[in-house]
């Protein structure tokens, strides 16, 4: 009525004066009042087996969203077994008693929906929506899921597969590498500071998730939230006739002691041949029901909430250092953390840092002014209804609420203690939520280019990509060369049958000429593989005869429908030059400090290696479809009698340990060859089956 | 933001869901003095409003000469107007807290924006500032068709496949007969360079008029202020003249038709097979829809099922339905496996057409889309963008708004005869235009 009022008394001052469209408003027009939230009310109850129940009844849509929470997410994994939760929860769904993986499926998707299973740091949810006349089909299921699941052994093993090549993809990713031991320096023992690693994921068995199910997944400690179409009773005959069989109880035993604050300091993750490095700054913050936490919601709009924030605004906008720069925190069921993070080009991460940590100080001591203050509010308060508007959005806001304790209010006021956010608030809010000095920074990047600037804003503690700690003098350190004795190479034919958990599934073949090119001796050498459908590659790299230095490398290979092709040249010093095409675009031509090798090049290398027990070698390493160099490890022992196809040979054991992790057995007599070849953490084996000498 | 509008497009229309009889939307249709068309529905369930505003025109009303103008102009309408500066709608919306987009097809032009429910008064007067003075400028012509190029290199020129989804279809038109759906509704670069600010300015007279649009609000609103907001800020503006209805005189086709393309960004060869269908609105579209679910749509779907799952011979296997006005397209699409040969692929997929067609489907099948069709319609309904888009669909799509509180029992009393009949009708191998999109090594 209010709006309409208005127009009136415009009509009246206007008439005559001005033609009729001088109604219309040149400002934009102010808010009308804010209209209370009309939550649907929710109603509890409980199963004798202690499975609560939380049930938002909603009868506007003929849909009922259905979520089952349990505690059992990540950080209830145990130490080494980091990832059983989430790969408990993916392989949940594959197979009962009764029904297969594509069983389950196929029910649920017959009456158009999907039913989904996910893990958490602090719980493991299992959820479906689905039409109101299909809701016992979706308890029948997760019930099923819960009581039965079977978790057959070709699954676990698939979803393991599976897991491990998407976590080997992260791993070399530099985000990943950040975010790693950001948790682990702010949350030291705490579980929240644990990340699932290939080495933890690829120690996980199907006992272990078995024990995990039923240790973990049981209704004391659960909560069923049932929103939509359906009422507390229905629900609950539903829960008891589908879940009343379930039982048992879990607590929480996790470790809740969190590192003691320590004075700001830098980690310097060192990943030589970073284009851009990832800057991360935090620390802990507060528990989720801490009455600073809307404050604090409003500090991070206003620091970093989106495209028109102070980082953004003014490390990419007004200074070009960045692609976006952002600040978060998050809220889960113990302390919580906040974040500032950007990715910023060598030369100028110390800026970037620098001018985070100023954009923090200031919110800690100047009033924010009131129209920044008001868009932050607005946006805040404006979009929370957009968030509560379908049974599923409803029924999760209600399920944290619930999860984190935060009171049955918590929703109806959530926009009001927003609202009463004021700038003295803010000031006192920043001071808690950013401790700027006990801050946790981790950056990861190029350590020669970047750690002077960085020395020059806190102290910086040097580790490599594996956490091993590293000295100023170990950025700059050339790589011992290995004195290789090329007189182990000799021309021929090898061909490997490659095997897949045991089945041989393809093979490989590696031959070695000797011939001049530019006019000096040469080893060329070319290798072939083909594993079934998945993929193959081959490649040709030619190595300098005598001191075995690489000259140049080409490869075309191609996976799942992915091709890639790269041309390399390598000069002395540890020069690449060249171009990678295909799934990878990118030119080259960077400079490692000391002789450089391709991974493939290792395998006929280790043949050439001063072998002995116990012997260690440091190899330079450059990864071609991401453009780094690392330094790998090479470790040599006793291999013993292996036996394959093309006979019995006694070895020596040699285990690169890098990005990707080969272990090679190589024959004692010489010539040398390599026999046997796997690499760790997956399926994958080669073995020789017959050799051509030339 | 504007950029992913094609996609979303595509995305929209794909899932385009007609009605459910279980609720009934309740809704004030009315007509302003100036021909502009307003529906309002009620819905006090959260502070929320969607503000949907159609412009009944796409690239389907293009003349020859003038393509990918309907496109420009999602785009020109962010560049200001006689009190909104340029970008600054997005903030204003933004710092309300509010959502919004565009999307251009062949039919229609959409633009909507979602807000809490005290901020109607502000999506409204936006959406009325741009409607009576939108700012067409040479600039503002230079640098917004500098910005659709660029959407066409991102989104087109530099990814695979992309082009047997938004160029394909519409080499199935004669371009004599339907001119409207033979050509792209991302347009001609050629034609946008030759375009003056006043063509833009005269399609924009002709086409941005309150008698050629339809503003549908949903939400938290009081009918009443929400009637006086509109009269107030879109009642004094002027209509123009009826604009010509777009035309396509199109029939089934006679004789297969294929076409080989190199696609540079492809690794494995595509094959994409595209059959007339009749317009959305017609008798024979309910079945023909679900016959689409069975034939192509989750991983039980036939197709996933023999290319994918048994034969080995795709990587994947899926149908997508182009719902319009005068004339609809029904692509089926699938990616070469490894060691399968373009023609093998193509004979597999035009075989499971065939059979199809052939023989019908089962009624596990025909049970399993209805009752997709029906959850997928539920779903589709809960959000107050999602029922303006219904609304907005049956305005558009359909003969009579009416239609939305019993189409979903058309659907729903589908019979296997009536798949059977409306399948050997326009599945036919004579019906179709197969593409095979071939990576360059593969030649």
């Amino acid at each position: 009525m209010k709006i309409s009022t208005c127009a009136a008394g415009l009509v009246l001052t206007l008439v005559g004066a001005v033609p009729l469209a001088a109604q219309f408003p040149t400002r934009p027009p102010p808010p009308t009042t804010l209209r209370a939230m009309q939550l649907p009310p929710f109603s509890e109850g409980s199963l004798p087996n202690g499975l609560q129940i939380v049930v938002v009844e909603n009868r506007r849509l003929p849909l009922v969203s259905i979520s089952l929470t349990m505690p059992a997410g990540s950080s209830y994994d145990p130490g080494g077994n980091e990832g059983l939760a989430s790969l408990t929860s993916d392989l949940l769904l594959r197979g009962t008693t009764t029904r297969s993986a594509d069983d389950i499926a196929a029910e649920i998707e017959y009456v158009g929906s999907t039913l989904s299973a996910g893990a958490g740091a602090d719980f493991l949810t299992l959820s479906t929506t689905v039409l109101g006349e299909h809701v016992e089909l979706a308890f029948e299921l997760i019930g099923d899921v819960l009581l039965n699941a079977t978790f057959p052994e070709d699954e676990v093993a698939l979803t393991r597969r599976r897991t491990l090549s998407g976590l080997r993809a992260q791993e070399a990713q530099p985000g990943f590498l950040a975010s790693k031991y950001f948790d682990a320096a702010v949350y030291g023992e705490h579980p929240y500071g644990r990340t699932a690693t290939s080495a933890s994921v690829g120690s996980i068995t199907r006992d272990d998730i078995v024990a995990y199910t039923a240790e973990r997944l049981r209704p004391g400690g659960s909560v069923l939230v049932v929103a939509g179409d359906l009422s507390l009773g229905e629900a609950r005959d539903l829960a008891s006739r589908f879940f009343g069989g379930w039982s048992g109880t879990t607590g929480d035993d996790r470790s809740r002691s969190v590192p003691a604050p320590k004075s700001t300091e830098i980690i310097l993750v060192n990943r030589p041949g970073s284009a851009q490095s990832n800057i991360l700054v935090g620390n802990l913050t507060m528990r989720p029901g801490d009455s600073d936490y809307y404050a604090a919601v409003v500090v991070n709009k206003i620091l970093g909430g989106g495209a028109d924030a102070r980082l953004f605004l003014i490390l990419r906008e007004q200074n070009g250092w960045t692609y976006g720069a952002y600040s978060s925190q998050n809220r889960p069921q113990g302390v919580g953390r906040f974040q500032a993070r950007t990715e910023a080009r060598p030369e100028v991460t110390d800026s970037a840092l620098a001018e985070i940590l100023y954009q923090m100080d200031r919110l800690r001591t100047e009033p924010v002014p009131d129209d920044e203050l008001q868009g932050a509010r607005g946006f805040l308060i404006g979009s929370f209804p957009l968030s509560i508007q379908t049974p599923q959005q409803i029924a999760s806001q209600v399920r944290t609420a619930r999860l984190l304790g935060l009171g049955d209010d918590y929703l109806k006021t959530y926009r009001e203690r927003l609202a009463a956010v004021d700038a003295e608030g803010i000031l006192r809010v920043a001071g808690r939520l950013m401790r700027r000095d006990s801050a946790v920074i981790v950056v990861v990047g190029d350590g020669p280019k970047i750690y002077d600037g960085l020395a020059a804003i806190a102290p910086v503690r040097i580790i490599d990509a594996d956490g091993n700690p590293l000295t100023i003098a170990d950025l700059s350190a050339e790589v011992a060369e290995i004195a290789f004795d090329a007189s182990q190479l000799v021309a021929g034919r090898d061909s490997f049958v490659v095997m897949v958990q045991g089945n041989p599934l393809g093979a490989l073949t590696r031959s070695i000429e000797y011939s001049m090119q530019d006019g000096r001796p040469v080893f060329m050498v070319k290798s072939q593989i083909q594993i079934g459908a998945m993929g193959g590659q081959s490649a040709e790299y030619v190595l300098d005869a005598r001191t075995l230095d690489p000259i140049s490398y080409e490869q075309e290979a191609s996976q799942m429908g992915q091709t890639i092709q790269a041309r390399l040249a390598y000069a002395v010093g540890g020069r690449v030059s060249g171009s990678v095409s295909g799934a990878v675009e990118a030119t080259i031509d960077t400079v490692f400090g000391s002789t450089v090798y391709d991974t493939d090049m290792l395998a006929t290398l280790v043949q050439a290696m001063p072998l002995s027990d116990g012997a260690s070698f440091t190899i330079g390493i450059f990864n071609l479809t991401q453009q780094t160099f690392s330094n790998v490890t090479i470790g040599v022992a006793d291999g013993g009698t292996v036996t394959v196809p093309a006979g019995e040979f006694e070895t020596w054991q040699v285990s690169a340990s890098g990005q990707l992790s080969w272990v090679y057995w190589v024959s004692k007599n010489t010539p040398r060859r390599v026999v046997k070849m796997e690499v760790v953490g997956s399926p994958l084996s080669f073995e020789l089956v017959a050799t051509e000498s030339r | 933001m504007a950029r992913l509008s094609l996609i979303a497009t595509l995305v929209c229309t794909v899932v385009a869901i007609p009605s459910s009889a279980q609720q009934r939307i309740e809704y004030d249709d009315y007509r302003l003095d100036n021909g502009l068309r307003v529906i309002l529905v009620e819905d006090h369930s959260v502070p929320v409003v969607t503000i949907d505003l159609w412009y009944n025109v796409g690239s389907g009303s293009e003349n020859r000469g003038r393509s990918g103008f309907a496109h420009l102009f999602e785009h020109m309408m962010y560049q200001g107007s006689a009190n909104v500066a340029k970008a600054e709608m997005l903030q204003l919306v933004e710092r309300a807290g509010g959502t919004m987009n565009a999307t251009p097809n062949e039919d229609r032009t959409a633009y909507f924006q979602t807000l809490p429910a005290n901020r109607l008064n502000l999506g409204l007067w936006l959406e009325a500032d741009r409607m009576r003075s939108l700012a067409i400028t040479q600039e503002n012509l230079d640098n917004q068709r500098e910005t659709v190029k660029e959407e066409r290199r991102l989104r087109l020129d530099n990814q695979p496949y992309t082009w047997a989804i938004f160029e394909a279809p519409y080499l199935t038109y004669d371009s004599t007969s339907c001119f409207s759906y033979a050509h792209s509704v991302i347009g001609s670069m050629a034609n946008l360079d030759a375009a003056g600010v006043e063509d833009v300015q005269a399609f924009f007279d002709l086409y941005y008029a309150p008698n050629n649009a339809t503003l549908t609000v949903v939400g938290d609103l009081d009918p009443r202020e929400a009637r006086e907001l509109v009269q107030q800020y879109f009642g004094d503006i002027p209509p123009a003249q009826d604009p010509p209805a777009p035309s396509c005189d199109w029939s089934v086709g006679t004789e297969a038709q294929e076409m080989v393309r190199p696609d540079p960004l492809a690794n494995l060869p595509m094959v994409a097979v595209a059959y007339r269908f009749p317009a959305h609105d017609d008798v024979d579209t309910p079945a023909l829809s679900l016959l689409e679910l069975i034939l192509g749509s989750g991983e039980s779907s036939r197709l996933n099922r023999a290319l994918v799952r048994e034969n080995k011979s795709a990587l994947q296997a899926q149908t997508l339905m182009m719902p319009r006005r005068l004339s609809s397209t029904l692509l089926v699409v699938a990616i070469a496996n490894q060691g399968t040969s373009v023609d093998d692929l193509k004979q597999q997929m035009h075989d499971e057409v065939e059979r199809i067609a052939r023989e019908g489907v089962t009624e596990e099948e025909l049970q399993k889309a209805k009752n997709t069709y029906r959850s997928r319609n539920v779903f589709g309904r809960q959000t107050t963008y999602q029922v303006a888009e219904q609304v907005q669909h049956f305005v558009h799509y359909h003969r009579s708004l009416d239609d939305m509180h019993t189409d979903l029992e058309r659907y729903l009393s589908v019979t296997r005869d009536d798949i059977l009949r409306a399948a050997g009708k326009y599945l036919a191998r004579e019906n179709s235009y197969t593409f095979l999109l071939v990576p360059p090594s593969s030649g």
